[in-house]
C-alpha cells in the first residue's frame, strides 16, 4: 500500500485538505480565471505557501478557507449576473433590437465592495495600515492619462484626483504630515494618522508614459478596491474632524462658482474655523484639475470673485491665518503634530511659476504655513510685502524684494524633514542645493552617516539646544587634521600629535555627553564613575597593538563558535555576512566620499 | 380459398368457347394469377348468359370482420354491357351495439335470381365450389398427362373428349393477323377454349396489375358518410347574446389610469425605474467592530527609499562611470535595480518612466506571491553564542610561549616528559632521541637510533627512569641514567637481565619480537617483523605496549617486568564518534571521560556514563588533529593539528554525577610553523606538575607555553 494512499471514505487531512491549488479552485468555484483573479483581487486572498506541497512544487497554493470564503461572497454571484447581462446585451445588438439593448444599458448591473473594504479592514486602523499601497496607486492613477486602448476612463482618473486631493486636503489640515522625500521616483510622504505611519509616493507633475507590458486590467481592478477603501477612509477622516464629506461635490466643481460661494458660506455656518482651510484647498485644488478646461477661465475668474467675497469679511489678507490660530487652540494634538504645525507659523510663502506646486501647496500649510503661487485664483499676489519666503527654482532672479528670501523649493523639504528653519543660503538662486537626504533611512543602522545629515543634525542640535559640542571644539577642528596632513601642510609629527589631541578630545566630548545624557536620566555619579572606569579598563585591552587585537579578537570569535551547535554556527555566519556586506557598502561610499574629496582638493 | 378462385374462373372461361387455344399470346395461368383473390365478372360481349354471384375476397376479408353482411345487387344490362351496380346498405346492425361500423364496407348484392343454365344456386352463399359444374367433365387431372393426345379426357360414360381439332399455324397466323382483337385472345387449356376479353375485363386487369381495386367504379377515396351518430357534444352550443361589457370600456380600467396619472403628477410615482443611487460612501467604521481574526497575513510594505534614490543625492552616492559600465558584465539579478542619478534642481527631473511598470510588479506581488510567515531575527549575533565563563576565572592555563628546544634536524614527531616534569624526551624524524631540560632548555643526552624515531615514552614510574623508542622495526628500552645510583643500578640489572631469560618467556611469539641486547645505545632492542607506530607504558610502568599499524593482527603485547606474556581483550564498550577518522584519544585521569580527536579537526568529548554518543563535538580545528592530551591534575586538556595551532581547553569533570561536564575553550597557541601545510604540531604533551604545555612541530621546534 502507498504510503498517501487514503482508504475511500476516509477525508483528506493535513496540506491536502487544507490547500488547494489554482485550478482545483477555479473549477471548485466555477468561475472563469480572469474571474478567479478579480475576486481574489478584491478580497485580498493571496497565495499560500505550505511546507509540504502535495500536489507539487510548480502550483500555486490558495488555503481551503479562502476558497471557502470566495464561494459565500455575494460578489461571485453578481459577477455571473453582469456575464449574463454582457450576454442580453450582445444579443440584443445582434439582433438589431436597438430600443431593448438601449433599456438594458440603462440598467447595468453594478456592484459595491463597501462590505468587503468592512471585512478585509475590520478596524479603521486596519485600514490605514494598509494605506501605503492604496495612496501610491491613486495618487499615480491622478497623473496618468486616460486612455480608451487601456480603458483608464477619464471618470476614474479624476475621480482618482479628487480622493487623492481630499486625502491630501485632510493630512495638510490636520498636520499629520512627517516626512517628505523627492526622488527620482516622485515625491514620497509620510503621515502619520491615529499611530499609523502612512507612506504614499506621487509621481512628479508631467506626463507619465503608460508603458504597454502592463496588464492595466488588474491594475484597473485593485483601483476598483483602492478607489472605494480611499472614498471610506475620507469619509472617516472628515467625519472625524466634523466637516461633511463629501466637501465638494463634482456637480458643482463643474458648474457655477456661485455654488461654490455657497458651499463655503454653509461651511462657514457649521463651524467656522476648521473648514476655512480645507474648503480653500479644495478650491484650490478645482482650480489645478480645471487647468485644462476650456471654460476655465470664467471659472477662475469666477472662482477668485468668490473667494475674494468670502475673504471679505475677515477685512485683511491674513484672515486664513488668523482661522488657523483659531483652530490651533481647539485641539488637543500630540507634541509632533504642535511641531510640525508650528514649522512654519507666520510664514508667507510665495511660489513662483516653475515650482511643483500641487506638492507645495500641500506641504507648507500642513507645517503651518500660508501659501500663494503666482496666477489665477491665488490669495494674495507677489507684490504682497509680509511675505517671508519666495519659492524659486530658476538660474536667476532678476527682481528681488529685500523684505522676502528667495529659497529653491528644496529648503522646504529638507526644512520639513529636519524640523527647523535651515539656513537659506545654501539654498540660495542659482546654486546647487546641498545634498537632499531620505528622512526614511536611519543612518546609524546604516552605518554611514552622509556629511549634509551631520550637519543637519548640529543645527538641530543647537535649535533644541540641547547638547552642544564642548566649548573651544570645533567640529571642524577635529575633522579637519587629516585634510591638512593630505594637503602637507603640517608634518607627519604634527599630524600624529593633533590626530592624539582628536582622539582625546573625542574621548572627552563623548565622555561629556554621556554624561550630560546620565545628568538627563538621573543617575547617580558614582555609577557612571564605574561604567567610565570599564571603559577605559577595555579600552586598554583592546587598544594593545593592533595586529594582536585582531588576532586575539579572532580567535575569541572563534572560540565563542566552538561549542555551538551547527545551525546555530550557520545562522550566526549568515548574520555576519549579511553586516559584514552592509560594511562594505558603507565603507565602499565612505572610500568614494574620501576620493570626491581629494578630487575636489587637488 | 385459391382453388376456390380456381374453379370460378374456370366457370367463367367455360363461356368463351374453345375457338382460340393455343394462340393467344398471353398466358392464361400468369393473368390467372393476377386475378386471384379477385372476383370475376362475366363479359357480357362473350355472350354468355350465365352470372355468378360471387363476393369479392377483398370484401369478403371486410364482412368477414363485420358482423353485418353487405349485399350486392347488380343488374345486368346486356346491350351496352355497362353495369349498373346499386349499393343497399343493409341496416342489419344495431344501435344497440356500439360497435365502430366500418365507414366503407360497401359490397355487391348477390343477384336474386341467377339466370345460370346449368347452376341453381338458390342459396346467397359464396361457397360456389359446385354450383357451376365444369364443362370439362374430365376431372382435376394434369393437362400433360392428354398433351400430346387427340382427346382431352374421358366423360362419365367412358367416351373420349375429343379437343378442338388443331388448326394449321399458317391458318393460325393468318387469323391472327387478320383479326385485330387477337390480343385480348387467351387459350383456356382446360376448357380448351380461346378466350377473347372484353375491354372491362383487360381494364380489370391492368387494374389489377397496378394494385388498384379492380372494380371500374370503385373509389377508394369517397366520402365517408357519417351514417351513425357516434357520441354526442358535451356542451351545447352557447346562442346567448353578448354581454354589454364587451362593448363599453372599463371604470376601473380608467379609475387605475387616474389614480396613476396623480401618482405620476405628484411624484409618488417614479416613471424612471432606473435602480435608485444610494449614498456611495458613508461612515464605515462608525462603532467597534468585533475583530474576526482570520489567518490573514499583511502584505509586507514595500521598501522605502534610501539616499540614493535622491534626486540630489550626495555625490559619493553616484556611481562612477567604471561602476556603472562593470554593471553590464554582472548577472541580472546581481545588478543594482537602481541606479543613482543627480539633478541640480527639481525642475530638471524628469518622469519617472518606470512608475506604472513598478506600480504593476506592486499589484502582482500583492495577488500572486504566496505569503508565509517567517522569523526574522533582527538581533546581534554575538547574542546567539553561548555565555562561557570569563577564561580569567580559569586560569591557570598555558597561553604563552615560553621557552623554545631547538636542535632537531628534522620534524619532532613525539615527546615525552618524565614522572617527575624535570626532563622532557623527543624523537624526531632525524633518527634521534633527545632528552632536555624543562627549566633551561639545554639538550641533555642524544642518542642517533639511525632510522627516523616514531615515538618516544618515558617510563611513568618514578624509580624505572627507561625511556621507550620506536624506531622502524625496533623499539629501544634506553637507559636514561637519571635519579638517584640505586635507581640507576636497578635500571642497569634490568636491561641486563632480560636479554638472557626472554627466549624461554616470549614462548610462542618468537616470529614476532627478536629480544637483544643493544650495547650501542645501552639498553634493549626488540625486533618486530614489521613497523612499530608507537609504544605505551602501562600507568604503574610495569607494562609496555607496542603497536604494529602494518599487521593485520594489530599484535598487542603486553610485557611487564615479570616476563609474563598474556592479552586482555575484551570489547567493554563502543563509542561512535560519527567523525570519519579517528587520529587519537586519550583519556581523562578520572577515567569516565574519553576525548577523541579526527582527522577532519573534530574534537568528541565522550562521557562514559552518559551514553555512548559524544557529549560534545568541537569543531576547533580546520585540519587534521594529531594529537590530544588530558593534563594529569588540572582541569585543562589540549588539541594540536596541522593547521599549526593548538587548542587549550578547560574541561571541568564534576564529581557530582548529575553535572556535566563544563567544556570552554580557552586559547589558541599559535607559534609553530608548517613548511609543506601538512604536520603542523604533530604532538602535545602535559607537564605532569604544572599547567604548562610541550608543543612538538613540524619545524623541528619544541614549545613549551606556560601561563
Amino acid at each position: 500500500m502507498p504510503k498517501h494512499y487514503r482508504p475511500p471514505g476516509k477525508k483528506k487531512e493535513g496540506n491536502a485538505a487544507k490547500y488547494i491549488t489554482r485550478s482545483q479552485a477555479v473549477k471548485y468555484l466555477q468561475v472563469s480565471l480572469s474571474v478567479f483573479r478579480k475576486l481574489c483581487i478584491l478580497k485580498g486572498v493571496f497565495p499560500r505557501d505550505p511546507k509540504k506541497k502535495v500536489k507539487g512544487s510548480h502550483h500555486t497554493y490558495y488555503h481551503t478557507k479562502d476558497i471557502m470564503f470566495l464561494k459565500h461572497e455575494p460578489l461571485l454571484e453578481k459577477l455571473r449576473e453582469m456575464r449574463a447581462y454582457e450576454k442580453k446585451v450582445e444579443k440584443a445588438n445582434a439582433k438589431r433590437n436597438k430600443a431593448h439593448a438601449e433599456r438594458l444599458l440603462s440598467r447595468k448591473p453594478s456592484y459595491k465592495l463597501d462590505m468587503l473594504v468592512r471585512e478585509r479592514y475590520p478596524t479603521f486602523v486596519d485600514a490605514l495600515r494598509d494605506l501605503d499601497d492604496c495612496l501610491s496607486m491613486v495618487h499615480l492613477f491622478a497623473s496618468l492619462p486616460p486612455s480608451k486602448r487601456e480603458n483608464i476612463e477619464v471618470d476614474r482618473v479624476h475621480n482618482c484626483r479628487r480622493l487623492s486631493h481630499e486625502w491630501q486636503a485632510y493630512i495638510s489640515r490636520t498636520h499629520k504630515l512627517r516626512k517628505t522625500f523627492v526622488s527620482v521616483k516622485g515625491i514620497y510622504y509620510q503621515a502619520e494618522v491615529e499611530g499609523q505611519k502612512v507612506t504614499w509616493v506621487t509621481p512628479h507633475e508631467l506626463q507619465q508614459v503608460l508603458p504597454d507590458d502592463v496588464d492595466y486590467k488588474v491594475m484597473l481592478t485593485f483601483l476598483e478596491f483602492y478607489e472605494t477603501l480611499l472614498a471610506f477612509v475620507n469619509f472617516k477622516l472628515y467625519h472625524s474632524i466634523n466637516v461633511k464629506y463629501p466637501p465638494i461635490l463634482d456637480s458643482r466643481l463643474e458648474a457655477l462658482a456661485a455654488d461654490m460661494y455657497a458651499l463655503s458660506r454653509y461651511f462657514d455656518a457649521s463651524s467656522k474655523a476648521s473648514k476655512m482651510d480645507v474648503e480653500d484647498v479644495e478650491m484650490s485644488e478645482a482650480q489645478l484639475t480645471e487647468n485644462g478646461d476650456e471654460r476655465a477661465e470664467l471659472e477662475e475668474s469666477e472662482l477668485r470673485l468668490a473667494q475674494l467675497q468670502h475673504q471679505l469679511p475677515k477685512n485683511e489678507p491674513g484672515a486664513l491665518m488668523h482661522l488657523l490660530g483659531e483652530a490651533e487652540g481647539n485641539e488637543e494634538d500630540d507634541v509632533d503634530t504642535i511641531k510640525c504645525r508650528n514649522l512654519f507659523k507666520n510664514k508667507k510663502f510665495f511660489l513662483s511659476r516653475e515650482v511643483p506646486r500641487e506638492s507645495l501647496l500641500f506641504v507648507i500649510p500642513a507645517f503651518g504655513g500660508t501659501v500663494s503661487w503666482e496666477g489665477e485664483g491665488a490669495p494674495f499676489g507677489e507684490s504682497d510685502q509680509s511675505i517671508t519666503y519666495q519659492i524659486v527654482d530658476r538660474p536667476t532672479q532678476k527682481r528681488k524684494f529685500l523684505s522676502r528670501e528667495y529659497v529653491q523649493p528644496q529648503w522646504v523639504y529638507d526644512s520639513v524633514n529636519a524640523l527647523i528653519l535651515l539656513p537659506t543660503e545654501e539654498y540660495a538662486v542659482g546654486r546647487v542645493p546641498p545634498p537632499h537626504l531620505s528622512p526614511f533611512v536611519d543612518n546609524e543602522a546604516e552605518g554611514y552617516v552622509p556629511e549634509y545629515a551631520e550637519t543637519i543634525k548640529r543645527l538641530q542640535a543647537a535649535a533644541r539646544k540641547e547638547v552642544l559640542p564642548m566649548p573651544g571644539v570645533g567640529t571642524e577642528d577635529l575633522v579637519d587634521s587629516q585634510n591638512l596632513l593630505v594637503e602637507g601642510i603640517i608634518d607627519r609629527a604634527e599630524a600624529f600629535e593633533a590626530a592624539e589631541t582628536q582622539r582625546k578630545m573625542n574621548i572627552r566630548q563623548t565622555q561629556y555627553h554621556n554624561e550630560l545624557r546620565m545628568e538627563l536620566k538621573g543617575t547617580q555619579y558614582s555609577s557612571i564613575i564605574n561604567a567610565s572606569t570599564q571603559d577605559t579598563v577595555e579600552r586598554r585591552d583592546t587598544e594593545e597593538s593592533p595586529s594582536d587585537s585582531i588576532q586575539t579578537a579572532k580567535d575569541a570569535d572563534d572560540m565563542s563558535k566552538i561549542g555551538v551547535s551547527r545551525r546555530t554556527r550557520g545562522l550566526i555566519e549568515a548574520m555576519e555576512i549579511g553586516n559584514k556586506k552592509k560594511r562594505s557598502r558603507s565603507e565602499h561610499l565612505e572610500k568614494r566620499r574620501r576620493e570626491i574629496k581629494a578630487a575636489q582638493q587637488s | 380459398m385459391t382453388e376456390e378462385k380456381k374453379s370460378k374462373n374456370s366457370k367463367g372461361k367455360k363461356k368463351a368457347g374453345k375457338q382460340a387455344e393455343e394462340q393467344s399470346q398471353l398466358n392464361f395461368k400468369e393473368i390467372e394469377k393476377a386475378v386471384t383473390g379477385v372476383q370475376d365478372w362475366d363479359s357480357g360481349e362473350s355472350g354468355s348468359s350465365d352470372f355468378e354471384p360471387v363476393v369479392s375476397d377483398g370484401y369478403d376479408s371486410l364482412t368477414d370482420t363485420g358482423s353485418e353482411s353487405v349485399q350486392l345487387t347488380e343488374s345486368e344490362n346486356e346491350g351496352d354491357g355497362v353495369r349498373d351496380s346499386a349499393y343497399d346498405v343493409s341496416s342489419e346492425t344495431d344501435s344497440s351495439e356500439d360497435e365502430v361500423a366500418p365507414q366503407n364496407t360497401v359490397g355487391y348484392d348477390a343477384p336474386e335470381e341467377s339466370d345460370s343454365e346449368d347452376d341453381d344456386a338458390p342459396e346467397e352463399s359464396d361457397s360456389s365450389e359446385d354450383e357451376v359444374p365444369p364443362r370439362n367433365t374430365v376431372g382435376d387431372i394434369p393437362f400433360e398427362w392428354y398433351r400430346e393426345e387427340e382427346h382431352a379426357g374421358y366423360d362419365p360414360s367412358g367416351k373420349k373428349i375429343k379437343k378442338k381439332e388443331r388448326e394449321n399455324k399458317l391458318d393460325k397466323y393468318l387469323e391472327m393477323i387478320d383479326n385485330a382483337k387477337n390480343w385480348r385472345r387467351i387459350y383456356n387449356e382446360r376448357d380448351d377454349e380461346v378466350v377473347e376479353l372484353t375491354k372491362e375485363e383487360t381494364k380489370m386487369i391492368r387494374k389489377i396489375l397496378k394494385g388498384m381495386a379492380p372494380h371500374p367504379e370503385f373509389d377508394p377515396y369517397q366520402d365517408s358518410v357519417d351514417w351513425v351518430k357516434v357520441d354526442k357534444a358535451e356542451h351545447p352550443f352557447p346562442d346567448a347574446p353578448e354581454p354589454k361589457r364587451r362593448f363599453i370600456p372599463s371604470k376601473w380600467e380608467s379609475k387605475m389610469v387616474v389614480r396613476l396619472v396623480r401618482g405620476i403628477r405628484k411624484g409618488l410615482i417614479k416613471v424612471d425605474d432606473k435602480p435608485k443611487e444610494e449614498d456611495r460612501v458613508y461612515l464605515l467604521w462608525s462603532d467597534d467592530p468585533n475583530s474576526t481574526d482570520r489567518h490573514h497575513i499583511p502584505a509586507p510594505k514595500p521598501k522605502l527609499p534610501g539616499h540614493e534614490e535622491s534626486y540630489n543625492p550626495s555625490l559619493e552616492y553616484i556611481p562612477t562611470e567604471e561602476e556603472i559600465k562593470s554593471y553590464d558584465l554582472m548577472y541580472e539579478e546581481d545588478r543594482p535595480k537602481f541606479i543613482p542619478k543627480r539633478f541640480t534642481s527639481i525642475r530638471s527631473v524628469p518622469a519617472y518612466d518606470k512608475a506604472v511598470r513598478e506600480t504593476f510588479d506592486r499589484c502582482l506581488d500583492l495577488y500572486l506571491c504566496p505569503r508565509t510567515h517567517k522569523k526574522r531575527i533582527n538581533i546581534d549575533p554575538e547574542s546567539l553564542k553561548p555565555k562561557l565563563p570569563s577564561r580569567k576565572d580559569l586560569k591557570p592555563y598555558p597561553s604563552k610561549c615560553y621557552l623554545e628546544y631547538k636542535g632537531h634536524k628534522g620534524p619532532v614527531v613525539s615527546i615525552s616528559t618524565d614522572s617527575t616534569g624535570q626532563w622532557i624526551a623527543s624523537g624526531s624524524k632525524d633518527g634521534t632521541v633527545r632528552i632536555w631540560e624543562v627549566d633551561t632548555g639545554r639538550c641533555l643526552r642524544v642518542w642517533e637510533l639511525g632510522e627516523a624515531v616514531q615515538h618516544v615514552a618515558w617510563n611513568p614510574s618514578p624509580e624505572l627512569s627507561i625511556l621507550a623508542a620506536t624506531v622502524g622495526q625496533d623499539v629501544f628500552l634506553l637507559k636514561t641514567g637519571f635519579g638517584t645510583e640505586e635507581e640507576q643500578k636497578r635500571v642497569d640489572d634490568l636491561l641486563q637481565f632480560q636479554s638472557q631469560t626472554i627466549p624461554d618467556a616470549s614462548g610462542g611469539s618468537e616470529n614476532i619480537v627478536k629480544w637483544s641486547q643493544d650495547d650501542i645505545h645501552g639498553g634493549i632492542r626488540l625486533n618486530h617483523f614489521k613497523t612499530v607506530s608507537s609504544v605505551e607504558w602501562h600507568r604503574k610502568g610495569d607494562y609496555f605496549s607496542t603497536l604494529m599499524p602494518h599487521d593485520i593482527l594489530f599484535s598487542i603485547l603486553y610485557w611487564f617486568l615479570f616476563w609474563l606474556l598474556f592479552s586482555a581483550t575484551k570489547l567493554v564498550k563502543k563509542l561512535e564518534t560519527g567523525l570519519r577518522e579517528v587520529s587519537s584519544i586519550a583519556i581523562h585521569a578520572g577515567g569516565d571521560n574519553v576525548i577523541v580527536g579526527s582527522k577532519d579537526g573534530k574534537l568528541c568529548w565522550f562521557d562514559m556514563d552518559l551514553s555512548s554518543q559524544p557529549y560534545k563535538v568541537l569543531n576547533c580545528h580546520k585540519k587534521d588533529i594529531n594529537k590530544v592530551a588530558f593534563h594529569r591534575s588540572y582541569p585543562l586538556f589540549a588539541s594540536c593539528s596541522d593547521d599549526c595551532t593548538a587548542y587549550i581547553f578547560h574541561g571541568m569533570v564534576y564529581s557530582d554525577l548529575n553535572q556535566n561536564p563544563l567544556i570552554v575553550p580557552l586559547e589558541i597557541l599559535r607559534g609553530h610553523a608548517s613548511l609543506n601545510g601538512r604536520g603542523g604540531v604533530l604532538d602535545c604533551k602535559f607537564h605532569p606538575r604544572q599547567p604548562w604545555l610541550f608543543t612538538a612541530g613540524d619545524d623541528s621546534v619544541i614549545k613549551l607555553y606556560c601561563h
